[in-house]
């Protein structure tokens, strides 16, 4: 396993009328991230707030390159970038317990917070494909070049692991400070991680090691 | 955090304990049974909320240090408000140890505020004093705010410095309106109302009239001899003799004060000091005896001389005499004053108030219910005390926020 400190490379926000990060996506140019009761873009270059979409994001947000995904309440939602509209919801694997979200190759990968699981599930019914358990709470998800990354934060400690998807097991960790927590997870599919915190409201870019 | 969690605090947040609720109602995790804590405590089953909490923290894994902190942090200071104050002060030090150690400054200072709050109702003023002056207000948000200025009035008024009371109240008057939460506004107006209020009566040559804290504390500027019906002291310039440890002697020092430059005839001091009807002669000589004792321990202050029918009071230095007395006073004054706060209090926080033992403030208690005085509910340990006429029990609560902040 390979461990090292997380270079943190740059920090966005705070950003006005933001109080917590909850879920973090990327739509390929701009970052967004789940603010309680609205999404949020922002533009990494520099570090512009650019636009929100008023929706319920409580946890974890997704981009399948046409719809975002966002956890809200116990259901997933389903929600067209352009209008906002909510266009369909499943219910969330964790009933609610659910904290991180990704989309990969036609499924979402669902973290479930403290029962320290992860799952692969089917974006239109939101049956369970698959689990993968982890040894920490699981917060953001994110799959890059076919590695699958997680966040962690269990009491004081927070840190961003890459682990095996057939069998869970820890192949990589990336330890942030101490007292710096993780809720929401997202590469922008080169060799970034961005990363949303609780403590304070920003949103981290991480480097992810080659 | 989890979706539904996050989903609740913010439903909390919002002033919506309900749709909290409704939320992790069925679920029996740590975060959820402390966020179900909370909204039971705002909706006032303080014993539920108790349980929740208590469940709560022992759920939360030992690495969640932060987390079980502030679960004890509201735990205490649903105690505080239902007046349990034997609830262990050393559990909440501990919690506040652990959140400042851990950067969540804004638990760290309420846990701060409960402390002092709690010190305060015991009547421990100088170690209120002592924690609120490790505590910096300004980087509070408007509530916390409030509660600290509130506390820092609540001491100056014990010490009677009105005009740092009537500062902090205006700076807790400000804050609670910008914090927006009425129990807060409310009861920063009750507190102000206390330098309204009459708070002790003056008594000089034969008349009385009731004196506000303002006056209270002028007088102590006063070059008048006065005897002190709050302190049990006798004191000229800055010059004091303490009698509290000698209600005969105070007693008679009060009845000499109340008659000046009159005399008392030896048949009401007998009855003053000693309870007696009459004055016989083994009272009499009692009272010479007595009389010498006081004689001695006011000889720098004033001189007591026989007249035909009693005794008069000579003050040496001082050209009035002056009796400072409480508001209203009948037995079991002390306990009424403690409930006057209009909180519900049980009798084991009355006595730990008050000093003295559970039993003798149930005594009190008893003939004070009859009389309409002080009414209760609840029964058994669960039993609290108050003054009626009080329209709910409304202290407010500014419980730790479920979510990590910033």
């Amino acid at each position: 396993m390979k461990h090292s400190p997380a270079e943190i490379l740059r920090e966005y926000g705070p950003f006005p009328g933001v109080e917590r990060i909850h879920g973090v996506s990327f739509d390929g140019e701009n970052v967004w991230f789940a603010s309680g009761d609205r999404l949020n873009a922002f533009d990494p270059q520099s570090g512009q707030a650019l636009r929100s979409i008023d929706v319920a994001a409580h946890a974890g947000t997704a981009f399948d390159g046409r719809h975002f995904f966002q956890l809200a309440n116990d259901r997933i939602q389903k929600i067209d970038p352009d209008t906002g509209a909510v266009l369909a919801t499943i219910p969330a694997p964790g009933g609610g317990r659910d904290s991180g979200l990704t989309w990969a190759e036609g499924t979402l990968w669902v973290g479930q917070y403290r029962e320290r699981k992860i799952h692969q599930i089917d974006p239109e019914t939101g049956k369970i494909l698959r689990t993968v358990e982890s040894s920490r709470f699981v917060t953001g998800v994110t799959w890059v070049d076919g590695e699958l990354w997680h966040g962690t934060w269990e009491g004081d400690e927070s840190d961003l692991r890459r682990v095996d998807p057939k069998t869970g097991k820890l192949l990589e960790r990336l330890d942030l400070p101490a007292g710096m927590t993780v809720s929401g997870l997202e590469s922008d599919g080169g060799d970034r991680l961005y990363c949303g915190s609780t403590s304070t409201p920003v949103v981290r870019a991480v480097r992810r090691p080659k | 955090m989890d979706s539904l969690i996050t989903a609740a605090a913010l439903a909390l947040a919002a002033g919506d304990p309900l749709g909290a609720l409704d939320r992790v109602a069925l679920r029996e995790d740590a975060p959820a049974l402390a966020l179900r804590g909370i909204a039971m405590a705002q909706l006032g089953d303080f014993d539920r909320a108790k349980l929740l909490l208590r469940r709560a923290a022992r759920a939360f894994s030992p690495k969640e240090a932060v987390a079980r902190a502030r679960c004890v942090v509201a735990e205490a200071e649903i105690a505080l408000v239902s007046r349990d104050l034997g609830w262990p002060a050393k559990a909440l030090d501990a919690a506040r140890t652990t959140l400042e150690k851990h950067g969540d400054r804004l638990n760290a200072a309420h846990a701060g505020h409960l402390k002092v709050r709690r010190l305060l109702l015991i009547g421990r003023l100088d170690e209120a004093e002592h924690v609120l002056a490790g505590l910096d207000p300004t980087p509070l948000p408007p509530a916390a705010r409030a509660a600290h200025e509130l506390a820092v009035a609540g001491i100056a008024m014990r010490r009677l410095r009105t005009r740092p009371a009537r500062a902090a109240l205006e700076w807790a008057r400000n804050a609670a309106r910008q914090a927006g939460i009425p129990g807060l506004m409310a009861e920063v107006a009750t507190a102000s109302l206390a330098l309204e209020t009459p708070a002790a009566r003056l008594i000089t040559q034969g008349t009385e009239r009731p004196l506000l804290l303002e006056e209270v504390e002028a007088l102590q500027a006063s070059p008048a001899l006065v005897v002190d019906a709050f302190r049990y002291t006798v004191r000229a310039g800055d010059r004091t003799v303490s009698l509290a440890s000698r209600p005969v002697l105070f007693a008679l020092a009060r009845a000499l004060a109340e008659a000046w430059p009159g005399d008392v005839s030896r048949e009401d001091l007998v009855a003053r000091a000693f309870g007696g009807k009459h004055a016989d002669e083994s009272h009499r000589a009692r009272l010479r005896v007595e009389i010498g004792r006081l004689r001695a321990e006011l000889a720098a202050l004033a001189d007591i001389s026989a007249t035909k029918r009693g005794f008069t009071l000579a003050p040496r230095q001082a050209r009035a005499v002056m009796v400072l007395a409480r508001p209203i006073e009948e037995r079991h004054a002390a306990v009424l004053a403690l409930l006057a706060d209009g909180e519900s209090w049980s009798s084991s926080a009355l006595a730990l108030a008050l000093g003295t033992g559970q039993r003798s403030v149930q005594r009190a208690l008893e003939p004070l219910a009859e009389a309409g005085k002080v009414q209760s509910f609840g029964h058994g340990r669960a039993r609290r005390w108050m003054t009626p006429p009080v329209a709910g029990f409304t202290t407010t609560l500014l419980l730790p926020a479920p979510l990590p902040s910033s």
